[in-house]
């Protein structure tokens, strides 16, 4: 999961980014509007922060831009004014929900994942799908009961997956939303990751949640229950 | 200062023009009638002495000395016939110097004898009992005996003919200028209404901007009233802009406060950071927080003010269950909204989205999904219900409504909402009262002045 992260001071945004790299995401910042906008318009984003006291374009804006642009990831406000009418403002332009400052560390990694998981569809904490069990807040995943122990790079994948489930996800686009800017991608991790998590989760081939499909993708095929 | 002086002073507009204008034309009518009636009774009290003293002169021509040396006046050869008539209103007499009538015409009253009159000098006089005017002509009779005798000649004229004359004419006067009098004050009344009418007008539109009826002062007045009108309207538009750039500026003092606190907040939460340490910085960040919040929410509540915009509560509410609708996604609640779009409040916007907001979401948070909202207006006071179907308000309810005190410690940050709205309904002089719904749950039920 990638997350961007719009906020001018300079503190509380290496600690949004912090708290956020902590939870698993791939961290984007951008320290002014102008940044900011540019980024919610071009980089593969699955959550953003935005601040709405900004420099440059306003949070409002960034939001109502990124929204006609066609972006429909989930946006959570920071704000210092705890008005309504500047929350309702800010929920008009296409932010999914609130935080106003000063926050803490668990409100808004819990607002993160609620809202990172409704994207998905997903109204609860544990994505079900079968016997396979994944509790995106505490991080662990069980299969018939059983608890699978899976590395941070699996499991980012399998959310990613499930959050998507039934689309055709590209080699590229789980590189993209996992990895950073500035990190090495190479496909053939991917490929790695895929086969550990098809044997750690189904290793008896009875499944099958995850499709492979040639030269496009992969696809999570196990429905939701 | 005298009660009458104070009454005077305060007196309305209408009533200090009308009064002054009154008195004006009463004391103008007085003066012009009494002129009018002088004038007229001198003119005809000297036709009057002028016909008499023809009258003089026709009987000196017909007097004739008598056999015994006294004077006679042959009644046939004086001109007014009604000499010769008795009781007609007219009589002559002739008295010598001793006062003793010598000769009379017919007679029609007694007379006593008139003081001398000086000769060739006239008296004329009007008397009351019986009314009449009397004309004395004293002169000297010199014949041919060359002995001069004095005489005096009246004559007495009734006054019914004058005296109906002079009533005929005042009735008339009088008749006229009371109808000129009252068609005057007509007029004026005319005239003041007409004249003050933009200043009721005025009056109208002020009350109306009150009541929240309309915005501002609108309508077309007479160029001495633009500056007072237009004025008006600067200051009303001030007040409302005033209160938009102050919440601007507390705004902007909240984000250069809160965001150092945020940051603060975070470093609470530093592992490295030593666990006594955590938890004295983490009360004293949640007592500042807790400061700055109330303050500024506090600073940024417009409050009742005369001249508010009126607001209609509608759309504000549409918008905030929209918002809300969306932070509860994908299950929200079901608003139910008994709102009449028409209703206009007479409050502050910003103080609305906080007062309905705060309410909506605390019935989001802890009610069971199904929330009834309704607003009514009756009189001065509007109505504000918020129910839910929770679990209700705990024991001693009013505890929430201070600041700080969190019904439900499970959902951090919160329990300052009813807080935050018993400030605002303070603002407003009103009253709020926590109790039972018929849904189940809790109700909120708010009145305000507004």
């Amino acid at each position: 999961m990638r997350a961007l992260v719009i906020e001018d001071d300079p503190h509380l945004r290496a600690q949004v980014a912090q708290h956020l790299a902590d939870e698993g995401y791939t961290v984007d910042l951008a320290a002014d509007g102008e940044n900011g906008l540019y980024m919610a318009l071009e980089y593969p984003v699955d959550f953003a922060v935005v601040d709405l006291g900004l420099p440059g374009p306003g949070g409002i804006e960034i939001i109502r831009k990124a929204r006609k642009a066609g972006r429909a990831y989930p946006i959570l406000i920071l704000t210092a004014r705890d008005g309504w009418q500047s929350k309702v403002e800010g929920l008009e332009a296409g932010a999914d929900d609130y935080l106003v400052k000063p926050f803490h560390r668990e409100e808004l990694l819990a607002r993160a994942r609620a809202l990172v998981r409704r994207a998905g569809g997903w109204a609860q904490p544990e994505l079900r799908c079968g016997p396979i069990v994944v509790d995106s807040s505490a991080k662990t995943v069980q299969v018939d009961d059983r608890p699978v122990e899976l590395t941070a790079y699996e499991f980012k994948v399998l959310e990613y997956l499930i959050l998507h489930a039934g689309e055709v996800v590209s080699k590229s686009t789980l590189a993209e939303h996992l990895y950073a800017e500035d990190e090495e991608r190479d496909s053939n991790v991917i490929e790695v990751f895929i086969r550990r998590l098809r044997s750690k989760l189904d290793p008896g081939a009875t499944l099958n949640p995850i499709t492979t499909l040639r030269g496009a993708g992969y696809r999570w095929d196990l429905p939701r229950s | 200062m005298n009660p009458l002086r104070r009454r005077l002073l305060t007196s309305s507009l209408r009533s200090r023009l009308l009064v002054a204008a009154s008195l004006v034309l009463l004391a103008f009518f007085l003066v012009t009638g009494l002129a009018l009636d002088r004038v007229f009774r001198d003119t005809a009290l000297r036709t009057q002495q002028d016909k008499l003293e023809g009258l003089v002169y026709a009987l000196l021509a017909a007097a004739r000395p008598t056999e015994i040396g006294d004077l006679t006046i042959a009644t046939a050869e004086v001109p007014d016939p009604r000499l010769k008539q008795p009781a007609s209103g007219l009589q002559a007499l002739l008295y010598d110097e001793a006062g003793t009538v010598i000769w009379s015409s017919t007679v029609f009253m007694d007379m006593p004898a008139p003081a001398p009159v000086g000769v060739g000098e006239w008296r004329f006089e009007q008397l009351r009992q019986p009314a009449a005017f009397s004309l004395a002509f004293g002169l000297r009779w010199i014949d041919l005996a060359d002995d001069p005798q004095r005489y005096t000649v009246v004559v007495l004229e009734d006054a019914a003919a004058y005296q109906g004359q002079l009533g005929a004419y005042r009735r008339a006067l009088w008749g006229w200028l009371g109808g000129a009098a009252f068609g005057l004050m007509a007029v004026q009344l005319m005239v003041l209404h007409w004249g003050l009418s933009p200043l009721r007008r005025l009056t109208r539109e002020l009350r109306a901007v009150e009541a929240g009826g309309q915005p501002e002062i609108g309508g077309q007045y007479p160029e001495e009233l633009v500056p007072l009108t237009e004025g008006l309207n600067a200051m009303i538009r001030n007040e409302r802009t005033q209160q938009t750039r102050y919440r601007h500026a507390l705004g902007d003092l909240a984000h250069s406060l809160k965001t150092p606190l945020a940051v603060i907040q975070g470093l609470t939460e530093e592992r490295s950071l030593a666990a006594s340490l955590q938890q004295t910085l983490r009360e004293q960040v949640g007592l500042m927080q807790q400061i700055t919040g109330y303050q500024l929410r506090k600073a940024a509540t417009a409050g009742r003010r005369v001249l508010s915009e009126p607001v209609a509560p509608r759309p504000i509410l549409d918008k905030l269950v929209a918002a809300l609708s969306k932070v509860y996604a994908p299950q929200p609640p079901r608003f139910e909204l008994e709102v009449p779009a028409t209703l206009r409040v007479r409050a502050d916007a910003g103080d609305l989205y906080e007062l309905f907001g705060n309410l909506l979401e605390n019935a989001a948070k802890y009610g069971g999904g199904r929330i009834r909202l309704s607003l009514v207006r009756e009189g001065r006071w509007v109505q504000l219900s918020v129910e839910d179907d929770g679990p209700g308000f705990p024991e001693q309810p009013e505890e929430l409504l201070e600041r700080g005190v969190r019904a439900d410690t499970q959902k951090p940050g919160q329990g300052i909402g009813l807080s935050a709205v018993n400030e605002l309904v303070k603002a407003y002089e009103g009253r709020i009262e926590l109790g039972r719904s018929g849904l189940g749950g809790a109700r909120v039920s708010v009145a305000l002045q507004a």
